[in-house]
């Protein structure tokens, strides 16, 4: 499941364990090609990561607050603090990888 | 919005013109990508000598003819500059600076050489606040301070495009002719950019032999893109993708031809190599 991110409340993410974030926006043709890749992967890792989406137009505060400057923009959190990046489009298998590599 | 087809072809110079006819008499559906002039490269020739069967043809003349060759082969060109390629594992997507994308399951990889060497910083600012592409980075630099790095005035449209969304656009165009614009908050300078460096998550500086200018994003808008930043598994070579004899590259699926595999860069050696390309796609097409 990914939880929407709304009004730039990045609240529930700084608070997870790990926290996976998936800036993106409308226009954005690769995002589009991202999104049933982020889906799969939020169902395969359950209970390991927790999986948020976040439309930049609707949340420009949050993605200044993580320097987002191209999108897809995808954003590592373990307990809050920024651990990884990943900025464009990745396949499945290696955005599973850099994830898996801070789970418990 | 997603276009298809079995073999995407990048540059419309000789390599990429012969790839696709090629491609398409052997019954593969094709994208060929780039200009529908097609390269400068050839038109700016004033007579070529060493083409067999067209003696001393001028290069205008050249064009001419590869042009109708392609309409009688029912090939269109679609004019949209490759931005970035990823490789999904048995197909490629490939992204255009129209942000548009695009899908193939082999590629041919004729994009020629622009001798230009990348600036200090901006490899790794690359995404970062270095942007290659306007129409899908704009946006996120609404109401900001922006610069534009441009070698052709082909991309003063995008100049003009970010201006309507930006707070204030610094243009430096490398060529000839600076242009002027309507818009107030486009300003058109002549100082040579030299390096970029990273001020803040939210700035980056752009440093020229005149000043200095902080900015929220640098767009460096190119004719050429390096090959391995199209496509980052590509093994290059002094900024030559490496291919054998049978133009396949490292890349399972993705080959490469013309001026981009290396010297000599020759008309007829980049119309050869399109051919030997196409029919090693085919092959592989053919063989899943
Ligand atoms: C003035 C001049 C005279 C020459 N005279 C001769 C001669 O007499 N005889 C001879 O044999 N050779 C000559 N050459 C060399 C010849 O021009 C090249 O060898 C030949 O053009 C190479 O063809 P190519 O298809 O590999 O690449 P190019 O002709 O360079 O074509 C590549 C095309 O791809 C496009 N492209 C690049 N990146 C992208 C992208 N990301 N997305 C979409 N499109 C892209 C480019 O805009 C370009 O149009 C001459 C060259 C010059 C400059």
């Amino acid at each position: 499941m990914i939880n929407k991110i709304e009004n730039s409340d990045l609240t529930a993410a700084k608070a997870a364990n790990l926290a996976i974030i998936d800036f993106s926006a409308q226009w954005c043709g690769p995002c589009k090609m991202l999104a049933p890749i982020f889906d799969e992967l939020s169902e395969e890792l359950e209970g390991k990561a927790e999986f948020f989406g976040a439309d930049v137009d609707q949340n420009p505060d949050a993605a200044r607050e993580f320097g987002v400057m191209s999108i897809p923009n995808i954003v590592l959190l373990k307990n809050g603090e920024l651990v990884n990046r990943q900025v464009g489009f990745v396949p499945k298998e290696i955005l599973k990888t850099m994830i898996e590599e801070f789970t418990d | 919005m997603m276009n298809k087809a079995d073999i995407a072809v990048i540059g419309t110079g000789p390599a990429g013109v012969s790839a696709a006819i090629t491609a398409v008499q052997r019954g593969k559906s094709v994208l060929l990508f780039g200009s529908a002039q097609l390269s400068a490269k050839i038109s700016r020739a004033e007579k070529i000598s060493n083409y067999p069967g067209l003696p001393d043809v001028p290069g205008t003349e050249l064009a001419a003819a590869f042009k109708k060759h392609l309409r009688s082969a029912e090939i269109n060109i679609t004019e949209d500059k490759i931005t970035n390629i990823y490789d999904m594992g048995g197909k490629f997507a490939l992204q255009g600076a129209s942000s548009e994308m695009y899908e193939a399951a082999a590629l041919i990889i004729a994009v020629g050489v622009v001798p230009s060497k990348p600036y200090p910083g901006e490899k790794e600012l690359l995404g970062m606040g270095v942007s290659y592409c306007a129409t899908c980075d704009a946006m996120l630099h609404k109401g900001r301070a922006v610069a534009v790095i441009a070698d052709s005035p082909d991309e003063e449209n995008e100049v003009k495009f970010l201006a309507e969304v930006c707070e204030r656009v610094w243009y430096f165009p490398l060529y000839k002719d600076k242009p002027s614009f309507a818009a107030e908050n486009i300003k058109v300078l002549d100082d040579i950019p030299t390096q970029i460096r990273q001020k803040s998550l939210s700035e980056r500086t752009l440093v020229t032999n005149k000043g200095e200018y902080d900015v929220s994003c640098v767009f460096i808008l190119r004719r050429a893109i390096a090959a391995d930043t199209l496509l980052p598994q590509l093994k290059t070579d002094n900024g030559h993708i490496t291919v054998n004899r049978f133009m396949k590259t490292n890349v399972k699926g993705c080959f490469a031809c013309g001026d981009i595999t290396g010297r000599p860069y020759q008309y007829i050696k980049a119309a050869g190599e399109g051919n030997i390309a196409a029919l090693s796609a085919v092959e592989f097409l053919d063989a899943k």
